[in-house]
């Protein structure tokens, strides 16, 4: 069914847009000689508390995270450090990217059996969905290292091995959550 | 003939079919795991159980056979809570361990459980520890926690190979399936408890974590291991991208159901012998300038030899090129090879089949010694002779140019000979010695990367399909030979399909379908 | 000396000109930073020192002059390097005939503060934008792209359109004042009505402000009427240019919204006109005068001069930043359906102004 959208009638002096314009105007201009105001009493050391800007200054300042936040993946271990990852390959099958890509291995250990011997994931690929979090029957593959700079020059190096997942593998601290960390 | 009643649908059904075999035939599908239409009755699993009226209780469909005036339903409450709580009863001591299960995917115990299962477990005691993950034979791995005691592999090993290397020892729920003393599950059709096997308690050791089955696309083709011609399904990389596989395409082959030739099974030497179309291929056209052979395009290789065949042609008329042709080559190429050089350049060294060849191991049930999948459409497409006359001209010098398909004619007393010959074409899909001692190397296709049909020994005509593209720059052997044929200035049609009509008067979709076959004379489907 | 004058007057007018244009460009940042709750281009630095972000107009010429020159394969190289020029000569040389201050005796010379005394100054300026056109057309057409065609086919319809607006609005400005000059209509701007009101030409022809002010921001083809632009759908007329020559039809639109800022000083602000300065000083209505040597007459009203443009120019920019695109349906609409009209009907109630009232 269709949904029909009542559009807002205009008044008169709405639709004369001349008055309308000089009304926005007002509520920019308002907004720039306030933040001008703090901006210069700034300057002289007054008014510490207000602050001219919403914006962070990225990188000097870094905005809180939000603990749900996806970020870098990390791969968890065992208890004996071993990957907790079986390679069933749920997240290769689930990753709408196909960014990440398993080869299996047979364990030494019939109950743990199957392991990966490799696990890459492509990070220039990855679109950050979390469908691998999702689908993981092992909590293996987490995203909240809050890791958010991974860049690197080549192609190759965005590219995370095994070891490079496994490298964050310790659950990060609640209070250190909520902030950015370089790669 | 009695007629019954399933589901509100009436079918008449032969005397002795029984209730899940007339289900079948009306397209209702009971949900099973002991019953194999190949194998004997067992009666274990009780998962097809099914309320007949004036039947006080539920009955197995798959024993009970159909009688007059039956009224059958598969879809009661009372078969509904059955099935849950058989699946509930079958799921207590199975480990649940689907992440790392080769079968999970294709397995009848999730299956049946997506449709009929009890989600909220129930089960607070402790499984029993069963072993798991060991080798049973060559190519079979078991794990018995995983095994929900169907015995389908017991009866194969009893009833079709005949072999009899497991059984079920203990009892209650510390049953398990086990070989027997001394013995290993290695006769040459192990690899078909694995494919009867509803649940991953019987896994292909090859296969092995190699790839999840649900990137697996499945090509209808024709097993090239022997002239049985038992018809397979390749299954190959689907979905998935290639490279992650390391380049293996095709990950495994399965028997495919014909009741005439090879019902549900497959030897175990079919089974695993896909290794020949990832490996060692001949990837491109090479031709020997100095000493060495040396890659190069398709358009120079196929014109120097084009060159040399028509020097030697106009130098000794048509006995100066020979030609020795393969029965691993199908119908279409064979007939494309048949008329050019024996039809229109009216070669008078054309050859067959190779008098070296060492026979496989036959037996009474699906091998047969002679281990080429067309040797039968070679003698109905009337090539005669074979490889060691003209090979001795060859040698003699008699010939100047030789063409070998696919045969590897550099061992022994053929080597010798060989050594001898002025000039080598050799046409085929993997490196050999024949290749490597040969002038000019043009790669072909193998039967996962072609169209065409093969005649087995009983002269059926078998259609196999395309499933791959063909490994790097090789191309279809009939187009090799048309595109020859165009530089010697001739044509002929390069697709299969194209060479089938002309031959049969019918296109090879009409010849295709499950198990279908040709009587090779009279082109009338079987 | 003579010449002297005027080529001090050249320069003098010239730099400023660039200057303010080149102001404008970090200005623009700025203030749309603020208005917007941000801080703005603040990373340029020379030795760590930031000075607000200024060093962000050095940073981006030596950008703009070290980039790839880059001429699409299938465009016209000659009208590829020429369109630009054609923009920025054409935006620059209007201003010639505009007036940044009266005429004064200094030291026995006669020093008027414009570079070229037409009698038809403003035909002048009016000519000079409308060839400016050609820059942005051929700009489009030479690079061989269909969003570039597109964009300088836009900004030849937009200009047209308001063009004529823009001539009929200032038509009711030619009649009030009597004159083409724009010198003579400053000097007429200095007058008094009633006796004290100064006789600028937003009091006298408050319809024609606004309509002319609509039409020359829509000339400078910045938003909300820069469907010509459009740089989130078609990137417009300089699409396939980079560089400096980027940079030439980049420093045109800040240049055309100086000249549009100096036109509507001149025509509607007083121009250089202070109320109640005169040649000798200080003259208020209200009795009483405060004298002052001509030297320092000259620089007050030079001065406010450009304080009266540099306040245009913010208003400009607190427009370009406050308001949406208009759609160009909308923008033809406007142009043609209404600011038309309304400076015909300015026009007439002009002169029946005029005529009742008898000047």
């Amino acid at each position: 069914m269709a949904i029909k959208v009542e559009e807002k009638q205009l008044t008169l002096l709405e639709r004369l847009y001349v008055l309308e314009v000089v009304r926005g105007i007002a509520l920019t201009t308002g907004h720039f000689f306030r933040n001008m105001a703090v901006h210069i009493a700034r300057l002289f050391g007054l008014a510490k508390d207000k602050k001219g800007s919403t914006t962070f200054q990225y990188p000097e300042e870094r905005r809180p995270l939000a603990p749900r936040l996806r970020t870098l993946h990390r791969l968890t271990r065992r208890e004996d450090g071993a990957p907790r990852c079986v390679a069933c390959m749920m997240c290769e099958t689930v990753c709408p990217a196909h960014c990440i890509s398993i080869v299996a291995g047979e364990h030494p250990n019939p109950l743990i059996e199957k392991y990966p011997t490799r696990f890459d994931i492509d990070l220039g690929l990855c679109v950050f969905c979390g469908y691998c979090v999702e689908a993981c029957p092992e909590d293996a593959i987490r995203m909240d290292t809050g890791v958010l700079e991974f860049t690197s020059f080549s192609r190759e190096g965005m590219v995370y091995d095994l070891n490079k997942l496994l490298a964050r593998s310790e659950t990060p601290k609640p209070n250190e959550e909520s902030k950015v960390k370089t790669a | 003939m009695p007629t019954l009643t399933i589901d509100g649908q009436e079918v008449t059904v032969d005397a002795g079919t029984t209730v899940i075999q007339a289900a079948e035939q009306i397209g209702i599908n009971i949900p099973r795991y002991c019953y194999h239409p190949g194998l004997s009755l067992a009666g274990r699993c009780r998962m097809c159980l099914v309320e007949i009226e004036t039947f006080p209780n539920l009955q197995i469909a798959c024993y009970t056979r159909a009688q007059d005036e039956m009224v059958v339903s598969t879809t009661s409450e009372r078969v509904l809570s059955a099935r849950q709580s058989m699946l509930e009863f079958l799921l207590s001591n199975h480990p649940l361990d689907c992440p790392v299960c080769d079968q999970s995917g294709e397995c009848d115990l999730q299956n049946f459980y997506m449709d009929h299962g009890q989600y909220q477990s129930r089960f607070l005691e402790n499984k029993v520890k069963k072993k798991k993950a060991f080798p049973i034979g060559p190519h079979v791995i078991l794990d018995q926690e995983r095994c929900i005691l169907c015995t389908r592999c017991v009866r194969f090993t009893e009833e079709v190979s005949k072999s009899n290397e497991l059984g079920v020892f203990n009892r209650g729920s510390r049953s398990v399936i086990d070989l027997y003393p001394t013995k290993s599950l290695d006769n040459p059709y192990s690899g078909n408890v694995i494919d009867i096997c509803p649940v991953g308690a019987l896994t292909e050791r090859e296969f092995r974590f190699k790839c999840r089955v649900w990137y697996l696309a499945s090509q209808e083709s024709i097993c090239t291991g022997c002239s049985r011609g038992c018809n397979i399904s390749l299954d190959y990389n689907g979905s998935r991208r290639a490279y992650k596989a390391g380049g293996r395409r095709v990950m495994r082959i399965k028997p495919r159901y014909n009741p005439d030739i090879n019902k549900w099974w497959i030897c175990d030497e079919g089974r695993f012998g896909y290794g020949f179309i990832d490996t060692d291929r001949i990837e491109t056209p090479m031709q020997r300038t100095t000493s060495d052979l040396e890659p190069s395009d398709w358009d120079p290789a196929l014109a120097r030899v084009a060159e040399t065949v028509k020097a030697a042609y106009s130098e000794k008329g048509a006995n100066g090129v020979g030609v020795i042709v393969s029965p691993q080559l199908s119908n279409e190429e064979l007939l494309a090879c048949r008329e050019l050089f024996v039809e229109k350049m009216k070669l008078t060294n054309v050859a067959a089949l190779n008098p070296w060849e060492e026979p496989g191991e036959a037996d009474d049930f699906l091998r047969n010694a002679d281990r080429n999948p067309n040797t039968k459409g070679v003698e109905d497409l009337g090539y005669s002779g074979d490889a060691k006359a003209v090979l001795e001209k060859a040698a003699e010098g008699e010939i100047e140019v030789l063409i070998i398909f696919r045969h590897n004619l550099a061992d022994g007393e053929a080597g010798k000979l060989l050594e001898k010959a002025k000039f080598v074409v050799y046409v085929g899909t993997n490196w050999n010695a024949t290749a490597e001692r040969a002038h000019v190397v043009l790669p072909g296709a193998t039967h996962a990367e072609k169209d065409g049909t093969f005649t087995n020994f009983e002269g059926r005509v078998q259609r196999f399909k395309q499933a791959l593209l063909p490994i790097g720059d090789s191309r279809n052997d009939s187009q090799i030979i048309s595109e020859m044929a165009a530089k010697l200035g001739y044509s002929l049609p390069a697709s299969a399909d194209e060479i089938f009509e002309a031959w049969k008067g019918i296109s090879l979709d009409e010849l295709s379908g499950s198990g279908s076959s040709v009587d090779p004379d009279t082109a009338v489907q079987a | 000396m003579e010449y002297a004058i005027d080529v001090g007057k050249v320069l003098f007018w010239f730099s400023s000109i660039m200057g303010l244009a080149s102001i404008l460009t970090w200005m623009e940042r700025k203030q749309s930073a603020v208005m917007q709750d941000r801080i703005g281009a603040n990373r340029a630095d020379i030795f760590g020192f930031r000075i607000l972000g200024l060093f962000h107009i050095i940073a981006d010429s030596i950008k703009m002059f070290t980039k790839q020159d880059f001429v699409p394969a299938q465009g016209n190289r000659i009208l590829h390097t020429v369109a630009p020029m054609i923009a920025l000569f054409f935006a620059l040389v209007g201003f010639a005939a505009v007036p940044f201050g009266g005429t004064y005796e200094i030291a026995g010379y006669t020093v008027s503060l414009q570079v070229l005394d037409l009698n038809v100054g403003l035909l002048f300026v009016f000519a000079m934008m409308s060839m400016g056109i050609y820059g942005f057309v051929l700009g489009g057409w030479a690079s061989a792209n269909n969003y570039a065609l597109l964009g300088g086919l836009r900004a030849s319809g937009q200009m047209i359109s308001y063009e004529i607006t823009m001539g009929a609005t200032v038509i009711g400005t030619i009649m009030v004042y009597g004159t083409l000059s724009l010198q003579q209509m400053n000097i007429a701007q200095g007058e008094l009505l009633f006796g004290w009101i100064p006789a600028w030409g937003i009091l006298l022809q408050p319809l024609g402000c606004i309509l002319f002010v609509t039409a020359a921001l829509a000339e400078t083809k910045r938003v909300p009427f820069d469907v010509p632009e459009g740089e989130s759908e078609i990137i417009g007329y300089f699409v396939e240019y980079s560089g400096m020559r980027f940079g030439m039809f980049f420093l045109t639109d800040f240049i055309e919204t100086v000249l549009a800022a100096v036109l509507t000083t001149t025509l509607f602000f007083g121009g250089w006109q202070v109320p109640y300065l005169y040649a000798g000083g200080f003259e208020f209505p209200w009795g009483g005068s405060f004298e002052l040597p001509v030297v320092a007459v000259m620089l007050l009203q030079v001065g406010a001069f450009m304080a009266k443009v540099f306040t245009l120019c913010f208003i400009f920019l607190l427009i370009r930043w406050t308001l949406p695109r208009f759609r160009w349906d909308q923008l033809m609409r406007l142009g043609w359906t209404i600011m038309l009209p309304l400076s015909i009907l300015n026009i007439v109630v002009t002169g029946v102004v005029l005529l009742i009232v008898g000047n």
